[in-house]
């Protein structure tokens, strides 16, 4: 087909379209969504039975802070990136936050080795299933407020998705499970943190591409 | 503002008011794109037309094939209508575009990439089969090709696909077909001579082409 002939189709029969939303409200209004349906899930897990101490330590408050710093992060880049005309860099914002909670975990592991030698050490499967559980959907609530990137960068818009949903499940998780050693937390919510990011930068530009209109 | 009263030395003079015309032309295509958005397909068409060219420009930054520049351009203008609702009146039209333009162009040069990587093996094979496999860089050529060999007596088909696209042995051939050596090697020539014939290429031409 000729270049002129495709421009005619394209311009005859246009309809009007409704603009995306800007990112920052975008951003907000999934962020809202995600601190809902977590919310919910704690409500109906119930509080751990220790929550009232734990919150009281310092580096407890620390590490709940850096999760949830680098989940609204990870989702306002994310709704940035997807749009054609911002800059790439918006991917570099989540990273210090990011680095922030894994070195404060990090920090505890070195910390509980000095005061106890190695912790013990557990599967802890639930966690696992918790960042994942919740973690996938709002990752695909997101690629589906996104899918509009789905020909212009899927695959770190995907990846930012990823991340931010499981932080946001991971703050939600401190409040229901125990899991005391920071090397389990580091393991087993840091661990799901990442497995959700790479699921999503594995086949979130897949899923884009499928919600596509 | 007269630009010579600023810059009495020419050359600096064009650059900034080539630059300020640029501008003002994204302006323009950026409130043609917010009416198009409402629904006027009359600016649509305007600016669609408009871009192209620099489309064009954008696209042949990284590609050399001509062909290929085009079909770049193609799929840049199909992707600015699938993405028109992502355009943001009160931003800049300029980079909105250019990433686009360039996302596209990328895709075009890995996609090739790709095909390249499988095209490549094709060289190994026998003289003629280069001629034979996939010249056409144009589906449509690829289809002339494709009909050529239909309207080709069966023998000779026969005897074009077992030597030349699945590159069996003349004795693997003839085993194969129940033809003899010397009618394989004959049917082979005559339909090799019938393609270059009808598709007006010279006796020896065909791996020059490539």
């Amino acid at each position: 087909m000729q270049t002129d002939e495709l421009i005619s189709r394209l311009s005859q029969g246009l309809t009007p379209v409704r603009r995306v939303t800007p990112p920052m409200r975008a951003a907000l209004g999934w962020l809202a969504l995600a601190f809902g349906v977590v919310a919910v899930a704690v409500a109906l897990s119930g509080f751990r039975h220790d929550l009232e101490h734990r919150l009281m330590l310092m580096h407890e408050q620390v590490n709940m802070v850096a999760a949830l710093a680098t989940g609204a992060a990870a989702a306002v880049a994310a709704f940035h990136l997807a749009l054609p005309d911002r800059s790439e860099r918006w991917a570099l914002l989540p990273l210090p936050f990011a680095a922030f909670w894994i070195s404060g975990l990090g920090w505890g592991c070195i910390a509980e080795f000095v005061e106890r030698g190695w912790p013990a050490l557990g599967m802890s499967l639930g966690c696992m299933s918790f960042i994942i559980g919740f973690g996938l959907p709002l990752t695909l609530g997101m690629l589906w407020m996104t899918r509009h990137a789905a020909r212009i960068r899927p695959g770190p818009v995907a990846a930012l998705a990823g991340l931010a949903a499981a932080a946001i499940a991971s703050v939600g998780l401190s409040l229901v499970h125990h899991l005391d050693a920071a090397a389990m937390v580091l393991i087993w919510h840091g661990g799901s943190v990442l497995l959700v990011m790479l699921l999503a930068r594995r086949w979130g530009a897949r899923a884009m591409q499928a919600m596509r209109p | 503002m007269r630009c010579d009263a600023l810059w009495p030395v020419g050359l600096p003079c064009m650059v900034l008011t080539a630059g300020e015309a640029r501008s003002a032309q994204e302006e323009r295509w950026g409130g043609l794109l917010a009416a198009a958005q409402a629904g006027d397909s009359r600016a649509y068409d305007t600016l669609l037309r408009e871009v192209t060219p620099r489309l064009r420009q954008l696209a042949r930054a990284r590609i050399r094939d001509a062909a290929e520049v085009e079909d770049a351009v193609q799929d840049a203008l199909m992707t600015i209508h699938a993405l028109r609702h992502t355009y943001d009146p009160t931003r800049p039209f300029g980079p909105w575009m250019t990433t686009i333009a360039t996302r596209r162009a990328i895709d075009r040069l890995r996609r090739r990439g790709r095909g390249a990587g499988r095209e490549s093996d094709l060289d190994d094979l026998p003289e003629g089969a280069a001629a034979v496999a996939p010249v056409a860089e144009e589906r449509i050529a690829a289809r002339n090709l494709r009909d050529a060999v239909a309207e080709l007596p069966e023998s000779q088909r026969t005897a074009l696909r077992l030597a030349k696209l699945e590159d069996l042995s003349l004795a693997e051939a003839s085993a194969r077909s129940g033809l003899s050596v010397g009618a394989l090697k004959v049917a082979t020539h005559r339909a090799m001579r019938s393609l270059r014939r009808r598709f007006g290429v010279e006796e020896g031409d065909e791996r020059a082409d490539r």
